[in-house]
This record gives structure tokens, sequence and C-alpha cells, in this order.
């Protein structure tokens, strides 16, 4: 009511997880603390609920068709077991996702098309990493698949085969600290699997991003991109 | 609620069908990313239905609930890209526009009128951090580099104004 008026250094936590500003172990410490502090679960669920009318503004966006079938199909039967519940909940949480994920890689290397020894090998044990690069419109335009054993990153261009003929796609990895390194020509609507040396490797990691310039049909003239970004996207563990 | 806590797919999807495009915004706004965002939009849809038993009617609306779901699956997903994503949008480096847009203006009325009118009474840094920080999912360390300020600075604007708006809307 006042300006004085200040928060508790507990109910400043929960607003503070409310309005999600805080950093992933931070908000890993507050959702264990919700669990087991019914208290704080109020007043972080109160917080949620005076901020949730800002979502009004938040234009609606249609999600594709196909995505209903797909959550129908991965519900579980509810039951009335709490413990099972909270059990499905976690796993859900984890697992489910995870799944998801697997899926969408699935789909990639269905989509590449590429030699069928991709497709038979046994899933890596380090975590495959993957990127949506997104154009203006908030489309995919390229995806990629990074597999840290075999050190190979698969990329398919989503751009319709033959589109402007005139210029090259080449596409970039960003490290954290904002250096672009150029890893080659994608064409068109095709796929590509690229072998990562030793310097290139380590760069394929989460954080880093990959990027696709528009070039002149050689290539970059300079170790960075001249022409415009078409797409970018983060490496994100799966 | 009720009809999808006691296991009726139905009722879910029934919801589905009236809150799927706003949730979905929710997460494309925090997301950007497409395929992330649809991914995040199935699990918000599976924590609605595990959990549908404990919503509250008397807390919240329908749509405040479920949209703080999908917000709070949207970060979680943000979060595994690093501490410091989306510190910089790709787009600009402004902070999220500060004036609400058309459809927002249509739905001025109740609640979010409410929250509105208590969010004018701060100053405008500390409404356009919190905008951001709602719309984008982003961390107090990502603000403080977007808006170049000490984080502390950042924090205290927020916990300031967050206090604030809790005393405007219990007035």
């Amino acid at each position: 009511m006042s300006q004085g008026h200040e928060l508790s250094p507990i109910e400043a936590l929960a607003a503070e997880h409310a309005l999600g500003v805080l950093t992933g172990p931070e908000r890993a410490q507050a959702e264990a603390r919700m669990a087991s502090d019914p208290a704080f679960a109020v007043l972080v669920e109160d917080w949620r609920a005076r901020l949730a009318p800002l979502a009004a503004e938040v234009a609606s966006v249609e999600p594709p068709a196909r995505l209903w079938p797909s959550i129908e199909r991965s519900l579980p039967a509810n039951d009335n077991g709490a413990v099972l519940r909270r059990l499905r909940f976690w796993r859900s949480a984890t697992v489910g996702s995870l799944g998801v994920a697997a899926a969408s890689l699935a789909a990639v290397v269905f989509l590449a098309a590429q030699p069928p020894r991709i497709v038979e090998r046994a899933a890596p044990a380090a975590p495959m990493l993957n990127a949506s690069l997104m154009g203006g419109a908030a489309q995919p335009m390229f995806v990629a698949a990074y597999d840290p054993m075999r050190k190979m990153l698969l990329v398919t261009s989503l751009v319709p085969p033959g589109a402007d003929p005139g210029h090259a796609h080449q596409l970039w990895v960003v490290t954290a600290d904002g250096r672009s390194h150029s890893l080659g020509m994608v064409q068109p609507g095709a796929s590509k699997v690229m072998p990562m040396p030793e310097p290139m490797a380590p760069m394929m990691a989460e954080g880093s991003a990959l990027m696709v310039s528009v070039e002149p049909p050689s290539g970059s003239p300079m170790p960075h991109p001249t022409g415009p970004v078409a797409a970018k996207g983060m490496l994100t563990r799966i | 609620m009720r009809r999808i806590a006691g296991g009726e797919r139905e009722a879910l999807r029934q919801l589905y069908q009236a809150t799927s495009a706003k949730l979905f915004g929710v997460c494309l706004r925090i997301l950007v990313d497409r395929d992330e965002a649809e991914d995040v939009l199935q699990d918000v849809y599976l924590t609605i239905w595990r959990r549908a038993d404990r919503y509250d009617a008397g807390r919240a609306s329908v749509i405040a609930w479920t949209s703080a779901i999908a917000r709070n699956r949207a970060i979680d997903r943000l979060r595994a890209r690093g501490p410091l994503a989306m510190a910089e949008p790709v787009e600009d480096l402004e902070l999220a526009d500060d004036a609400p847009g058309a459809e927002a203006l249509l739905e001025q009325a109740g609640e979010h009128g409410r929250l509105l009118a208590c969010l004018d009474t701060l100053d405008a840094r500390t409404r356009q951090v919190i905008r951001t920080a709602f719309f984008e999912g982003v961390t107090y360390e990502a603000l403080a580099q977007r808006t170049a300020t000490p984080l502390g600075t950042v924090k205290s604007w927020i916990r300031r104004g967050l206090a604030r708006l809790k005393g405007c809307l219990e007035a």
C-alpha cells in the first residue's frame, strides 16, 4: 500500500519464482521447497494467480492439429493414488519430454534420408544435442542434431530445393564468446552429415548456437558471415 | 476441472480446445522455437491431467491456472538452454514493448485491467522489467545484461515493484 511496503524474504522468493526470474538451480530449489513447505507453496500459487492475468496480452497461436492426438495417446489412466500420481508426474516431467525430443530427433533422422547406418546404430551414451534454427517468421528453416560420440553433425535444410539459386546458405557455430566459425554450406532442401574435426567438436556444446547466413555462391569471403542471418537456434541437450 | 480430475478424457479435450491456442502463444512467446513450444505444450496438458485435482476455483480462473502452468514449464525449458539464454533477443536489444496490444485493450476489463492499473502505479522502468520477465521468462541476470544495469539494482527494482503491486492489488 505505502511505498515503503516490503515483501518478507520468503514471500519475495515466492514472487520471484512465480514471475520466473530465478536461474535453473534456484527454480529447482524453489520447486523442492513448494513440495515440502505448504505455506511457501501457497505464497507461490497466490503470486502466480496475481500475475496470470497478464497472459491475456499474449497473442493466441493455434498449435498444429497433430498435437492433440499425440497428447491423448500419452495420457495415462487417472487414478486416486496420490503416491502413484506423484511418481507419474515426476516421471512424465523428465521421461515424457525426453521421449518427445527423441521422437522429433527420429523424425530428423528419417527426414534426412541419409545412409541407413545412422538410423541403425544404437543410441549414444553421451547426450545428443539438437537445434532448430528459426527464421524470421518463427518457423524452423534448418534442423540439426549432433552426436558427440561420433562427432557428427546432421543438418537438414527445410528451405524448398532450388530456392534462391544466386546465393548459398552457410552454416556457422556461434560459441559462447560470440565468435562464429564456419561449418560449411547447406544446400536448400538437402541433408548433410558433417564430421566435426578436433577444433570444431568442442564447440558443439550446450550454449553454442547454430546459425545460417545467406552468402555468395562460393561462401563468405571472410572468416565470419557477411550476408544476412537467415536462421539461428541454440544447441540443446535432449 | 473436476471431470478432468475424475479421469474424463473428453473433459480434457474440451479444455484443450478452449485453451490450447492461448497456452501455445504463452509457450511460444517465451521459447520462440516452435518445436520446443509444441513439446512443452504437450507436457502442460499432461500436467493439467495429473494435477487437475489441485485446481482451486477460489484462487484462480481456469485460464489463469493453466497459463501459469504453461509459463512455468516453458521457463523450465528455457533454463535448460543455459543461464543466459535470451539475454539478447534475436530481433532487437530492447525490452519488451511496454504498451499492451489491441487485443489486450479489449480485454482490459476485470482482473487484467486491475493488474494493468496497478502496474501503471510503478515507475516505467520497473514496469518494463516486470513485464519483460513475465512475457519472456528471462532471469535477473539476463534482465541486468539487457538493461546494462547491475544485478542488485534490477533485483531491487523488481522486489520493490512486486511489493507495491501486491499492495495496490489488495487495496
